[in-house]
């Protein structure tokens, strides 16, 4: 399993959150619903942007410097920025937010779980670990 | 003291001990994946994942240290 795990976590926490809100804005309201939206939103967009970095500066091959430097100038000012205005704002309720913000965690670690658990190799290290033991 | 005055005391300190705790988790997972990328460079993407999975996990606490910063501002007046 390589990066593609991750773009998994990133689709399955959008195809979650969208189910999520609908029952948001049935049994609290709209507000509440969008202010999820938006964490979830905020969320997959960092995590999408560290997924960049890492694999554009932490690489063993040539580093593509200006795109990293692109991505670090929009993830740290540009997307911390709007966090703060989001959350400054006050108009979501900041529960919300936060709560579509964590969605994504328990998420990966329940995707990882269920990996460990049907005894699937989570991170292609065990097919590596077997091959150099025989 | 009163809880303004020891709110205000303590809110920087907290803020900048979640900072410098974030800072040391990702300075040493960032480290110990160039490490491990150099000495295995064809697991660079099984790394890279367990690094970027890592490094959402460690920035979300301080980010939580944050919000819970900008609530408890908002108690100072």
């Amino acid at each position: 399993m390589g990066l593609e795990f991750i773009t998994r976590i990133i689709r399955t926490t959008a195809v979650f959150a969208l189910i999520v809100a609908l029952y948001l804005t049935m049994y609290y309201s709209g507000k509440v619903a969008l202010g999820f939206l938006i964490g979830v939103a905020w969320s997959l967009t960092n995590l999408y942007f560290i997924k960049g970095m890492v694999t554009e500066l932490i690489t063993p091959n040539e580093t593509r410097k200006d795109v990293a430097v692109v991505l670090g100038f929009i993830k740290f000012p540009v997307l911390y920025v709007g966090g703060y205005l989001i959350v400054a704002s006050g108009y979501f309720s900041i529960y919300s937010l936060l709560a579509g913000f964590s969605l994504i965690f328990p998420i990966a670690l329940l995707k990882v779980l269920g990996r460990v658990i049907l005894r699937m190799d989570v991170f292609g290290f065990e097919k590596k670990h077997a091959e150099g033991a025989h | 003291m009163d809880y303004k005055f020891a709110l205000a005391l303590s809110l920087p300190l907290a803020i900048g001990l979640a900072a410098i705790g974030s800072g040391f988790g990702l300075g040493r997972a960032v480290g110990q994946a160039m490490e491990a990328i150099g000495r295995q460079p064809e697991a660079a993407a099984k790394i890279q994942v367990a690094m970027i999975i890592g490094s959402a996990f460690i920035e979300a606490l301080t980010i939580y240290a944050l919000v819970a910063f900008f609530i408890l501002m908002g108690k100072i007046g």
